[in-house]
């Protein structure tokens, strides 16, 4: 594989300014970040203290190897939900090395309104749980909830993919020959009970965890029975009593100890075997991806760029180098392993959609997982395109793409608009990880057509009525539309509403993928199979 | 992975990693890069700390390592971290004694105010035709025997209560 | 008298040191072991190894009728008995000399007076040599504790029966003597079996200074000078060197020739130490003689060059002391040092281990007598002393140095030793001026115990380097994640 020839000047002032740009944008989304994980009102910290407790992410030190990864979704979770006060959902998700293992993590935030689960706590949870079930991970769960939040019950407990869906995933985990081990921390009442009872093996801190389908207060209301919170569900009783509880843990040092010792008893599973090469660091800084995402987002840039500041030794072997060039295709290295990389150069025509469905093809038949890396606003709309068939080839690159068998992960890197998101991957489509830079957006259209096509809408059925608009009567129609929609296809609110699996800097990218890979090659690759391609 | 050793009676944690070209021990004063490489000789080794490279002689024994080190021989005792840190197992139920299952008392050996040791037997008791032989969980004083030979008793009755320990 | 096969009855390193005087001498050799015991170096060595049976090994190296008929059986014509377990005991002597095999050692009666403390201490006060002044009970019990208080104060009581410092008890004022004398009587009839006492005067901060003799039973007596061994625990010497630092050549010949002329007082047979207490002004008395060769003998070989055991063997066999006292000199220095299993740290409590790995040290004018192996197991069964090292120096200084040197190269690892407390003990100054006594190492115990320079992240690294699993582990952690480190995004 060659080396991709870089064509960037650090030091010319368009790139000096998308850096500082993109610098600023970075302060704000590492700031962001270490709120929703470490600011917590001085209550609720005196709170954990009191309880002897320990804070999810001391709990998370002593469960991981030290000096290995972890790669955390959805940090900024809920984060324009909840006026703001349930930061990342109230809990911790993520994938990471304890006893050399990867397993996934779902950890309840306790210093979060008492780790209840919320709506988006729950669809947090079933996603970690997916993740588990697509890449067969071993699961870690630490147990420390009040419980699902009362108010809201109805985005938390009754439709499919809500409350009962973490349950189900447990189960067809467990099914899977996946094991899981649940420390429990803090109460686990009513729904809750089931983490730790569905789990293979599962942990009880002395004094702070507890099981119980009703805690007392409940008990008092239902029955009338006066029961205190270690006769009723504590560690002593479930452990020797009930053997709803495995082990009995004296301190949380002991209980992640011992945890570690569970997952150390797992066997090893082979990996998936896909083409590997010696690690070599990308050629070019990734730190000068800053630079190279424009700061305004109607401009053009080279993902060739891009891609030399993710991959192994910039090292790219382009398919049809000079055919369907908006669609940039072929093969690199991602910490070692063979990827085949789909990257947006521009708006998906004909010949580039038949280009990304043929590569494709390529990958599946020879195992290769793939990478979309999307700056994408769509499928090119026109009398000439649609009589060229657009749609027809769009499918076919949808039938290549959703039929996949080998792992996708998915990046969006600037624009992810309309069908071009579907082509590319987007969250429907199942890729085992998709990830976001904060300045990137996501819609059916950019914020401005949208909001432009909905104030004529609007404008145009007040003049059949016979209203003449002056300009500023159009503005105050279309200025409140505009603003929603920028705000809404931030990649803050996709975050926010877990339409991805978190925002990374861009510099993070390449570790990110390199988890994500590992750990998909946990699961099999299936033989290639397609639907019907209309031809 | 986690180790803790004991080194001249005082315990230490560490951790130990490796991060592509090294290991890493982790302590709680911090991360420190070594590596240790056999020269040939019997248990003889180059260890290297903060690259400092020093000779050493080292033998792995049951429960020890054997470290000689610039003229002296320490040994350095391995802790089971899970035993260590399960502490003292010692909560409130092992103030009491309770019946595995329904039965007799055949026989009482002790008398509340009797010092006792752990393990020692403190009555007998038969059931389902078995005759078991209930022993003190822990040292201590009897404070109560609440029932006496020929006594029946139920499921989780309490057949002898120690006094509580003092902190 | 010739002696052509020599059967050993002892066991470690000194059993390891004589037979290899004796195969020099061309005489066939045999050993003992007992059936529990390992393999040591002396099995190495003996042309022959004669198993013996008992309840403990201890209780089969002290059964006189077993290993007199082992000798009998292998047709041994001579026993040498080491040191300790039959080493001095008479009926041993005398059970050999009834079936015709040679003891290497005295005469059965002189074992007999000298191993009576009060009988042994009469004798040499009888002759006009130095004792120290006492009461001895036996000479009229009813006037002992009169006597007593004759002796003045400090003084120290002693069972008659007594050994290695038990039942001995200081009194240093008249309130409490009668009370300690009562208390005294019981310890010595715990112990020995014998609740008669003797009274000395004791001596503040002495020194144990000894004397090496050699005769050959028809009267010639010569001595091979003085051995220091002043530096003890629990009583027990763990450091001996000669020459003393203490003594002006005037008082070395005074010392030397007073235990030969007790020697000659007995018309000793072979080699015997007589040992003396030291006091601070110069004067010294006569404590007991030791009818065997020492564990400390190989510092006296070093500075005269001569083999005692080889000297041994040659007046059992007749041919009488191979030197005058003309031509026994004592050259440079030289230093012993007792390698034990045991905790200097925690009372000297002894160590068990398995040896997992021994290198002992080598070099010039180094010598090890070590009845180790590597890959042996250290047990309570026998004392806890492994080996002995011993350098030899122009001087005491460079004798300390190369001591230092060689004890710190001492590996022996799996099993707790004291070769870093005597490091210490080397390198602690009042040891390199030689103002010490026997009270040096207990009063000096803090000093000597305080762990060096923290060296633990050293050691941690070396121990968790060396787990084969922990770094199994570790190196099970997919490279990639390893390599990224603790990274978060």
């Amino acid at each position: 594989m060659r080396r991709i020839e870089s064509q960037i000047d650090t030091n010319a002032p368009d790139f000096k300014a998308n850096y500082a740009a993109m610098s600023e944008r970075l302060k704000e989304f590492h700031a962001r970040q270490h709120a929703a994980r470490f600011e917590r009102p001085q209550r609720d910290i005196d709170r954990l203290a009191r309880q002897n407790k320990l804070g999810v992410r001391e709990r998370l030190k002593l469960l991981l190897d030290p000096g290995t990864p972890f790669l955390e979704f959805s940090t900024l979770a809920a984060c324009r939900e909840y006026d703001g006060v349930v930061p990342g959902a109230g809990v911790v998700t993520g994938i990471g090395i304890v006893q050399g293992r990867e397993v996934a993590i779902h950890a309840n935030d306790a210093s979060v309104k008492g780790g209840a689960w919320y709506p988006h706590t729950v669809k947090k949870i079933v996603r970690l749980l997916d993740v588990a079930l697509e890449n067969r991970l071993p699961v870690v769960h630490i147990c420390d909830s009040a419980g699902g939040f009362l108010p809201l019950q109805h985005g938390v407990f009754p439709d499919r993919y809500l409350g009962g869906r973490v349950f189900r995933n447990q189960v067809k985990l467990s099914q899977a020959n996946i094991p899981q081990v649940a420390v429990v921390g803090g109460h686990c009442t009513a729904g809750g009970a089931y983490v730790p009872t569905l789990s293979d093996y599962n942990i009880i801190i002395e004094g702070t965890g507890a099981i119980f389908l009703g805690g007392p207060p409940l008990v008092k209301a239902a029955t009338g029975e006066e029961v205190g919170v270690q006769e009723l569900g504590g560690a002593v009783m479930h452990t020797s009593v009930s053997g709803t509880g495995d082990y009995r843990a004296a301190t949380e040092e002991h209980a992640f100890s011992l945890a570690r010792e569970i997952v150390s008893q797992w066997k090893r599973k082979p990996k998936t075997i896909i083409e590997t090469a010696a690690f070599e660091e990308p050629y070019y800084d990734p730190k000068e991806l800053y630079g190279i995402i424009p700061k305004d987002r109607k401009t053009q840039f080279d993902m060739r760029e891009v891609l030399a500041r993710m991959v192994d030794g910039s090292r790219f072997h382009e398919y049809q180098p000079d055919y369907g060039t908006t669609m940039i295709c072929g093969y690199a290295h991602v910490w070692g392993y063979k990827v085949g990389i789909l990257a947006n150069n521009g708006v998906l025509f004909n010949d580039s959609s038949l280009k990304a469905a043929h590569f494709i093809q390529l990958c599946n038949q020879n195992r290769t997982p793939l990478v979309f890396l999307q700056n994408i606003t769509g499928y090119m709309v026109g009398r000439e395109y649609e009589e060229r068939g657009i749609a027809k080839d769009g499918a076919k690159m949808l039938m290549a793409q959703g039929g996949s068998v080998v792992p996708k992960f998915t990046v969006i890197a600037n624009a992810s608009y309309g069908a071009g998101n579907y082509g590319m991957c987007g969250r429907a489509w199942d890729a085992r990880t998709l990830f976001m830079w904060p300045q990137a957006e996501i819609g059916v259209m950019g914020a401005d057509q949208a909001a432009n096509t909905m104030a004529d809408v609007k404008i145009r059925q007040l003049q059949r009525e016979g209203k003449e608009l002056t300009e500023e009567e159009i503005a105050a129609i279309r200025d409140p539309v505009l603003e929603k929609f920028r705000r809404d296809v931030e990649a803050y609110t996709s975050t926010s509403e877990l339409w991805d699996d978190g925002l990374l800097d861009p510099a993070d990218t390449r570790n990110a993928l390199g988890m994500s890979i590992s750990a998909s090659l946990n699961a099999p690759i299936d033989d290639p199979n397609y639907g019907i391609f209309r031809l | 992975m986690q180790r803790i050793f004991q080194i001249n009676g005082e315990e230490a944690e560490c951790w130990l990693s490796h991060d592509g070209s090294e290991m890493i021990l982790n302590t709680p004063d911090g991360a420190i890069p070594c590596q240790l490489d056999p020269i040939g000789t019997p248990g003889g080794y180059v260890l290297r700390v903060r690259g400092r490279a020093q000779d050493v002689r080292l033998a792995v024994g049951p429960d020890a390592t054997f470290v000689h080190l610039n003229g002296k021989t320490y040994a350095v005792r391995r802790v089971d971290p899970a035993e260590r840190l399960a502490g003292n197992e010692g909560s409130a139920a092992s103030d009491r004694l309770v019946a595995p299952m329904p039965g007799v008392v055949v026989s009482v050996n002790v008398k509340p105010g009797d010092q006792i040791e752990e393990g020692q037997p403190l009555l007998v008791i038969e059931s389902m035709k078995l005759e078991t032989s209930l022993i003190a969980p822990r040292g201590g004083v009897v404070a109560e025997i609440p029932f006496a030979e020929g006594d029946s008793f139920g499921l989780k009755a309490t057949l002898a209560l120690l006094a509580p320990e003092e902190e | 008298m010739t002696i052509s096969k020599l059967l050993v009855a002892n066991r470690g390193e000194i059993a390891a040191r004589v037979l290899r005087t004796a195969k020099a001498r061309g005489l066939a050799t045999a050993v003992l072991r007992h059936t529990s015991e390992q393999e040591g170096p002396a099995h190495r060595i003996a042309d022959e190894v004669v198993t013996i049976e008992g309840a403990t090994p201890v209780v089969a190296y002290l059964d006189i009728p077993q290993i007199v008929e082992a000798a009998q059986r292998i047709g041994a014509d001579a026993v040498h008995p080491g040191y300790g377990f039959l080493s001095e005991n008479a009926a041993f002597v005398a059970a050999l000399e009834k079936v015709g095999v040679t003891f290497v050692g005295p005469t059965s009666e002189v074992i007999d007076l000298m191993g009576d403390k009060i009988r042994a201490r009469a004798f040499v006060e009888g002759r006009g040599f130095p004792v120290a002044p006492s009461a001895i009970e036996d000479d009229d019990p009813a006037t002992f504790v009169e006597r007593s208080r004759a002796v003045g104060y400090p003084l120290l009581i002693k069972p008659s029966a007594g050994g290695g410092g038990k039942g001995m008890r200081v009194v240093r004022d008249d309130s409490n003597l009668e009370s300690e004398i009562e208390t005294a009587r019981r310890e010595g009839e715990r112990y020995f079996g014998d609740g008669r006492l003797f009274v000395e005067c004791y001596i503040e901060r002495p020194r144990h200074i000894e004397v090496q003799v050699m005769g050959d039973g028809q009267g010639n007596v010569v001595h091979f000078w003085e051995r220091e061994c002043s530096i003890q625990r629990r009583f027990q010497k763990i450091i001996e060197e000669t020459p003393s630092p203490a003594l002006t050549p005037e008082q070395r010949d005074e010392i030397c020739e007073t235990a030969a002329g007790i020697a000659c007082a007995v018309n000793y047979r072979g080699a015997g130490t007589v040992e003396f207490i030291y006091a601070q002004d110069g004067s010294f008395y006569f404590l007991e003689m030791n009818t065997r060769l020492q564990v400390e003998h190989p510092v006296t070989e070093m500075v005269t060059g001569f083999d005692l055991v080889a000297e041994q063997l040659r007046i059992a066999a007749g041919e009488g002391l191979s030197a005058a006292q003309a031509d026994i000199p004592q050259n440079g220095h030289s230093i012993e040092l007792r390698i034990c299993a045991e905790d200097a740290t925690a009372d000297f409590r002894p160590a068990i281990g398995d040896i997992l790995l021994l290198d002992e040290p080598r070099g010039e004018a180094v010598r090890v007598d070590s009845g180790i192996l590597g890959g042996g197991k250290v047990t309570t069964d026998f004392d806890p002393m492994l080996s002995k090292l011993i350098v030899h120096a122009d001087d005491r200084a460079q004798a300390i140095a190369r001591a230092r040197e060689a004890v710190q190269n001492y590996v022996i690892l799996g099993v707790t030793t004291n070769t870093g407390y005597l490091d210490a003990i080397l390198a602690h100054p009042d040891f390199a001026s030689g103002d010490v006594s026997t009270g040096f190492l207990a009063e000096q115990a803090e000093t000597l115990t305080t762990p060096g320079k923290d060296v633990s992240d050293l050691l941690m690294a070396a121990a968790a380097l060396s787990d084969e699993r922990l770094v199994n582990d570790v190196m099970q952690i997919p490279e990639m994640h390893r390599k990224m480190g603790g990274w978060r995004n």
